[in-house]
């Protein structure tokens, strides 16, 4: 058993976790923060990408409108690498009837969300797969984000401010003491899911940043709280249809929105209210409503190639609510549990949006500086987190950067343009225990092939280096000095080919204990979970490419095996593909 | 006129177009593009798991096709027929120069090493790939290069030692292969051809080579030049020499493919690529002619007889939309497969009963005709071979090039 | 402009499974590393660009020569050459087109001014000091082979000329000559008459102008817009009227058919109707004798003929008909080429950048040439700049097919490239 003092423990790696290490670092505290899987594993990032402009609430929700604009200037800034100014179109189709329209351009003067209306010929001049059909077309900033580097970068830049970020860490209980009346939670214990060692940290202050999860932190003290987790449903396009953010200029409704990230386009979303927030089925009408829907906004997009389908639960609180999720607040929720339960040294913090959550972290850590005592002041919104000096993403930067250096023979996802050193670093920079996590940090397996080619090539590159880290592998000694060096690891730059044209001297760290075969096996079932619901068709086709690879060339399923799992093999293996059982709610 | 007109230049459309023209017909071949041969491994696997028992390989196929389900296509063709087609096969290849061979213990299944260190079974290799079989004890050196992105042999090496095949692993500068910073194994594989190249390959092998290893390398070893590359560098290394395949485009496959389509255009057969069928026509279930896609308007393709060797899901033969429904592309002929994406999938990808969308594909009768809900032929002058078969998933039995033989070679058996 | 369309270009990206077959057998990227190859530049990096963005994403796709292999041979249906030549016209758009690319792209221009006076128009072309002059302050490669003026007037103003003798007929069809014809290889047109002639077919000359290919393959989409609108203009017309339009220019029947309507997505009825109008002069040959309508009255050619089937004629995906037709001529010997490609692909191997490159792809299709024995004294192709490749490259006269033909007919000399008494054209 080891121990680990701080006072500021996290619990959640998602965006609020990690922006509320960031702030607290910056004020000057001493903080810790665990997480059970990689960062973002949770809704982080599970979202479609959008920064919203605050258009889709303001006349629903006008002060989640306030606040999603003055996040939206400030992550700009604060985040520009994680971010694509794509702009937003909210569009009145044939179906969109009635006086939302008027209200909207009213409400949006009343929020300070600039809108400006524009020709309907305009509007098709700029995305010509547009429905013609639409009436009226309002410009507003909305744009995409990133939310796996945006996590990363505010996480390092949380590291660098000395705070201790620990992935795959899992909490087991609280540590409490006091009894009925006085309990005080002072920390927490913690397994290493990789290691198994348990861990007890203990700290002044600890905050449940677990989002759809957090009643299960609460629940560890007895405190019964409800957050409905609101699952959505969201559908990746091959390629980008569209170039600006399309959303529908109505009442926020399913499959309303079309959001350009990266190399596709996501529609979104569906929402349910669901039961567990960890395993989530993918239902065919689900599929289906997105496609239909957003066909009113790019007729035609139903017989476009879908690559990807995925799920992630929104934590929508909400005191004793019982109605559908849509409709519960997307504001966050901040509950202090000493004067809510009379439970001291427990913040929670859940609800909200990805776009406001440098908003949450801040609140939050406003409010454990009450009990904890002044620092300096928050000054998150004006600090630029690594990388942020690169400027604004733009989509064709990588194939840009690999030209320029002369890269393609590099590549090794070459549909997502990944290449070999890119995955070398991320390795050495990033704790990884599946190709997930590397999935997460440069895109490995995100394009049409969904790590056809690229899996087995990530596989091969991840056994050489575990290969040169047998018996020079880091002493104890050398991982705290790694932790100080942890502060200059270039995490902010891992997406970009040309800021790694070198591998990294550092020895590789945790990649002795990987199992290749293991490796292999988890991520063509992680792949394989997200595209069973969209399976028909050309990525039909490509599956089965994949499958003559895997099957024929390969004979994975006979590689030699001695059971072993990963601590996510079991997440990847609930069956998620589809069910003709469920019916879509009437 | 021409005799029979063969859609899909896979395979199973070359051994048809074969069979064809040796009987004395007229012959010719269109395909949308080129196919399976590209993408495989380049060795003939006829029958690797059998669909029940997944996780003991086959040792003996010919004997265990009898276990076989009654619709299986091996099944309809009887265990003569298959090898009778795998005979003409090998007596084909011997002939155009690219000699195929099976193991040593006639009859059996060659397991040889995959790109990912595990055993592959596989009935009949091209030479170079049957000299790395696992019923050979020589110890193994896996050579790869640096920067190639499609060969780790230190994975392959590290799992064949886990089966207890003595191997390990080498790396040698990529500068051997090409001069240029991006290449593909194909094109590696033409810079291969070059005499020179060769040679200083060889060097560095023999420095690498202990006595006693045989060497196993990617499969790039030349195209056009591939028998006098390999004899050069296993004389000149002084040890055997193998290729391991690698991911898709497989030189072993396209080399296979020039072979038979430079054999079928001496016998006066031409293989058209680009022509893609949109259209046919019958009159009173018969096909008069298919059209193929062009620059402007269709054209037309008589002929006497049809063959659709045009592959299943992956091959283009079938197609499948978001309603779960799954049509064949050129007849429209009645699928197998469930018309409903609910009983497509198993949850893990790697189900040791394979996936049921691709089990299903065209019923045929005895004569390899199609067939409707009540055993009719659909239309009297079609016949289907290949991947489009019904009762048989040939990824995940394993049988892919020994259906495609067997059935394209036995096309005129009654 | 033109990027994204729900017409067949742009979603074709969404067939590609990324199974390199077109890599593998794309003919420049076997030969150098500046262009990444047909998967990399066409589905793959599409993925990418969008208009307007900070930098032009790659600009390796200009080194795609637009031969259509990688169509050819692509199993689930990607049109990657339009892929390129889309993107390469969207960078033709943000960052300008050079003069030596306008220069090209109006090949039809070029061809008119230097008709008038062809002597001095090949002596100024063609003479050390101008190649090397135009070479270094244009990029046009010294060493290729640009044409040469006719210096027996143009084919339209020998049709004009011998109207009187031309042959009437109620079956009539429709000529399209090309520039190429027009201004250099007049000769290549009288061959054509001579053989629709002989076929019983009154040919017709409308007014016609480039077909716009060269503009296409050079990104200037618009200027490309209006003359693809002329033909169309002057000759839909006469494709809904029933007549067949004919071409001995497999690249300017190519883009009348597919190449303008898809790349510009002109899609009206007229554009249409030509499109279904138009054929490959043998295409249409090999109906005609499909019917029983074509003459077989031929002339034993003895004569060992290797012919190319030029990529651009491949790409129209009817196969071989010329090599279908020509086999019916007795005695007359003909190996055929696998080659990929020659290496000029339109205007590609012109530019001093490129010529190299032309030349290393054109290298297995010379080489094919040259195992073909000592023998040989003639090849064949049905494209002009392919034609004028293969001459530079093997040093071996080459002939369109149909002058193989009229030859065959008795109404053609190979040698001179005249027609003979025995035509009623002279």
């Amino acid at each position: 058993m080891k121990r680990i003092n701080t006072e500021i423990l996290v619990i959640g790696g998602g965006a609020t976790g990690t922006g509320i290490a960031w702030d607290a670092a910056l004020r000057g505290f001493a903080v810790a923060l665990v997480e059970r899987r990689d960062l973002t594993h949770g809704t982080t990032g599970r979202y479609h990408g959008l920064l919203h402009s605050g258009g889709r609430y303001v006349v629903k929700d006008p002060q989640s409108a306030v606040e999603c604009i003055q996040e939206n200037r400030t992550l700009r800034h604060t985040h520009a690498h994680c971010i694509e100014e794509t702009g937003g179109l909210f569009v009145v189709t044939p179906e969109d009837e009635g006086d939302f329209p008027d209200l909207f351009v009213q409400g949006c003067a009343e929020t300070g969300v600039p809108c400006n209306e524009i020709s309907v010929a305009a509007a098709l001049r700029r995305e010509p797969l547009l429905n013609p059909r639409i009436s009226r077309v309002f410009e507003v900033p909305d744009g995409s984000a990133d939310s796996f580097l945006a996590t990363h970068a505010t996480a390092q830049a949380a590291r660098q401010a000395g705070a201790r970020i620990l992935t795959y860490h899992a909490v087991t209980g609280l540590l409490v003491t006091g009894g009925d009346g006085d309990k005080r939670v002072v920390g927490a214990r913690v397994m290493d899911a990789v290691s198994g060692e348990e861990i007890h940290i203990h700290a002044a202050m600890v905050i449940n940043a677990t989002g759809a999860w957090a009643g299960r932190i609460t629940g560890m003290v007895g405190i019964p709280i409800s957050v409905i987790p609101g699952k959505g449903t969201m559908v990746a396009m091959n390629h980008r249809l569209v170039n600006t953010v399309i959303n529908r200029c109505k009442m926020p409704a399913d499959g309303d929105i079309i959001v350009p990230v990266h190399t596709v386009a996501v529609i979104g979303t569906t929402d349910e209210r669901v039961a567990d927030p960890e395993n989530l089925r993918i239902e065919p009408w689900e599929v289906q409503l997105m496609l239909d829907e957003g066909e009113k906004l790019v007729p035609g997009i139903s017989r476009a190639r879908v690559v990807r389908a995925w799920a992630g639960v929104r934590p929508l609180y909400q005191e004793d609510y019982t109605g559908d999720s849509r409709d519960a607040t997307r504001k966050f929720a901040l509950l202090d549990h000493q004067r809510g339960h009379g439970v001291a040294g427990l913040i929670t913090i859940t609800g909200g949006k990805w776009t406001t959550f440098r908003l949450m972290a801040e609140k939050t850590v406003d409010l454990a500086v009450d009990y904890l005592g002044e620092r300096q002041p928050c000054r998150t919104a004006s600090t630029q987190v690594p990388g942020a000096e690169q400027g604004h993403y733009w989509l064709g930067h990588r194939l840009h950067e690999i030209e320029e250096e002369h890269l393609q023979g590099e590549l090794i996802c070459e549909c997502e343009l990944v290449t070999r050193t890119m995955i070398e670093n991320a390795a050495k920079r990033n704790p990884t225990v599946t190709l997930d996590d590397i999935r997460r940090d440069v895109r490995l397996g995100m394009g049409p092939c969904q790590g056809g080619f690229c899996t087995y090539r990530a596989v091969g590159i991840l056994h050489e280096l575990a290969r040169q880290a047998e018996g020079a592998g880091p002493t104890e000694e050398e991982t705290k000095e790694g932790t100080e060096r942890d502060a200059a690891w270039e995490v902010a730059y891992l997406q970009s080919p040309r800021h790694n044209l070198s591998a990294d001297e550092r020895p590789a760290r945790d990649e002795a204990g990987l199992q290749p075969n293991l490796l292999l096996r988890d991520f063509l079932q992680e792949r394989w979970k997200g595209v069973t619901p969209i399976l028909w068709g050309r990525q039909l086709k490509q599956e089965r490419l994949d499958e003559l690879i895997y099957l024929n060339l390969m004979n994975a399923d006979h590689l030699p095996q001695t059971g072993e799992k990963s601590p996510l093999t079991d997440f990847y293996l609930y069956d998620a593909t589809p069910n003709e059982q469920t019916e879509a709610p009437a | 006129m021409i005799d029979y007109l063969v859609m899909g230049a896979g395979l199973s459309g070359l051994m048809s177009a074969y069979a064809a023209v040796q009987s004395g017909h007229r012959v010719k071949v269109i395909a949308k593009g080129l196919g399976a041969l590209h993408w495989g491994a380049g060795s003939i696997d006829v029958l690797g798991y059998l669909p029940q028992a997944r996780d003991a390989v086959v040792r003996r196929p010919l004997e265990r096709l009898a276990d076989l389900p009654a619709n299986h296509p091996y099944t309809i063709l009887g265990p003569a027929a298959v090898q009778d087609g795998l005979d003409k096969f090998m007596r084909l290849t011997e002939e155009l120069g690219l000699p195929y061979y099976g193991a040593e213990a006639a009859g059996e299944n060659l397991l040889l090493p995959s790109p990912a260190g595990a055993l592959r079974p596989a009935f009949l290799a091209p030479a170079a790939q049957s000299a790395g079989t696992a019923s050979d004890d020589a110890p193994m050196l896996i050579v790869g290069f640096e920067r190639l992105r499609d060969f780790y042999p230190e994975l392959i090496a590290e799992n064949l030692t886990r089966q207890g095949i003595a191997a390990r692993a080498v790396k040698l500068p990529y500068e051997l292969l090409s001069d240029r910073r991006d290449a593909n194994t194909v094109q590696l594989a033409q810079e291969l051809d070059d005499e020179n190249r060769t040679e200083r390959l060889a060097e560095f092998l023999r420095e690498a080579v202990r006595p006693g290893e045989r060497i196993g390398l990617p499969a790039l070893l030349g195209l056009a030049r591939h028998a006098q590359v390999v004899t050069r560098l296993a004389l000149a290394a002084g040890a055997p020499v193998f290729e391991i395949p690698t991911l898709p485009p497989s030189v072993p496959g396209i080399r296979l493919f020039n072979t038979l389509r430079a054999g079928l255009e001496a016998r006066g057969v031409r293989v058209e690529a680009g022509m893609e069928v949109i259209e046919m026509n019958a009159e009173e279930g018969v096909i008069r002619w298919v059209a193929s896609e062009t620059s402007a308007r269709p054209l037309r393709h008589s002929a006497e007889r049809f063959v659709l060797a045009t592959g299943g899901i992956l091959g283009g033969g079938f197609m499948s939309d978001h309603t779960g429904r799954i049509w064949e592309t050129v007849f429209d002929l009645p699928l197998t497969t469930p018309q409903s994406r609910s009983q497509w999938f198993r949850p893990a990808f790697l189900a040791p009963d394979g996936h049921p969308v691709f089990q299903g594909g065209v019923r045929v009768n005895a004569a390899f005709q199609p067939v409707d809900a009540q055993g009719a032929p659909c239309f009297a002058n079609l016949h289907v071979v290949g991947g489009a078969l019904a009762g048989c998933d040939p990824l995940a039995e394993r049988s892919l090039e020994g259906l495609a033989i067997a059935t394209g070679m036995n096309l005129l058996k009654e | 402009m033109h990027t994204t369309s729900w017409h067949s270009v742009g979603p074709s990206l969404d067939e590609c499974i990324k199974c390199n077959i077109c890599t593998s057998y794309c003919p420049v990227s076997a030969v150098t590393d500046l262009f990444p190859g047909p998967k990399y530049s066409g589905p793959q990096a599409q993925r990418f660009r969008e208009s307007g963005q900070p930098d032009t994403p790659d600009q390796a796709v200009d080194y795609c020569s637009g031969c259509r292999v990688c169509n050819e041979v692509c199993p689930t249906g990607v049109k990657i050459a339009e892929l390129n030549a889309r993107a390469r016209a969207q960078i033709a758009k943000e960052k300008g087109i050079p003069l030596r690319n306008r220069l090209l792209g109006r090949n039809e221009l070029m061809g008119r001014i230097g008709h008038y006076a062809p002597r001095l128009a090949n002596f100024g072309l063609h003479n050390a000091v101008s190649r090397f002059l135009a070479e270094k302050v244009m990029g046009i490669a010294r060493q290729a082979p640009l044409p040469y003026w006719s210096t027996d007037g143009s084919f339209g103003a020998w049709f004009k000329r011998t109207q009187k003798e031309r042959l009437h007929a109620r079956q009539k069809v429709v000529y399209f000559h090309g520039c190429a014809t027009m201004y250099y290889e007049p000769f290549i047109g009288k061959a054509a008459v001579a053989v629709l002639e002989h076929n019983g077919y009154e040919v017709i000359v409308p007014p016609q102008n480039c077909c716009g290919l060269p503009m296409l393959s050079n990104g200037e989409f618009a200027a490309a817009e209006g003359y693809h609108q002329r033909n169309v203009n002057s000759m839909a017309g006469l494709a809904r009227g029933g007549y067949p339009i004919v071409g001995t220019s497999t690249s300017c029947t190519l883009t009348l058919k597919e190449e303008a309507p898809e790349l510009l997505d002109m899609h009206s009825p007229d554009v249409t109707a030509l499109k279904m109008g138009v054929w490959d002069i043998f295409e249409w040959l090999r109906e005609l004798h499909e019917e029983g309508k074509l003459r077989t009255d031929f002339r034993p050619i003895n004569l060992k003929l290797p012919y190319h089937a030029p990529c651009q004629y491949r790409a129209h995906r009817v196969g071989k008909p010329a090599l279908e037709i020509m086999a019916l001529i007795p005695e007359l010997e003909i190996p055929e080429s696998h080659a990929r490609c020659c290496g000029i692909a339109g205007t590609y191997g012109y530019k001093t950048e490129k010529y190299q490159i032309g030349m290393d792809v054109g290298e297995e299709l010379f080489q094919f040439v040259r195992e073909q024995g000592d023998d040989v004294t003639m090849t064949a192709c049905d494209s002009e700049t392919c034609r004028w490749q293969l001459e530079h490259g093997t040093d071996l006269p080459s002939r369109h097919p149909i002058e193989v033909l009229a030859a065959a007919y008795g109404l053609y000399d190979l040698e001179t490239r005249e027609l003979t008494s025995q035509s009623n054209s002279m």
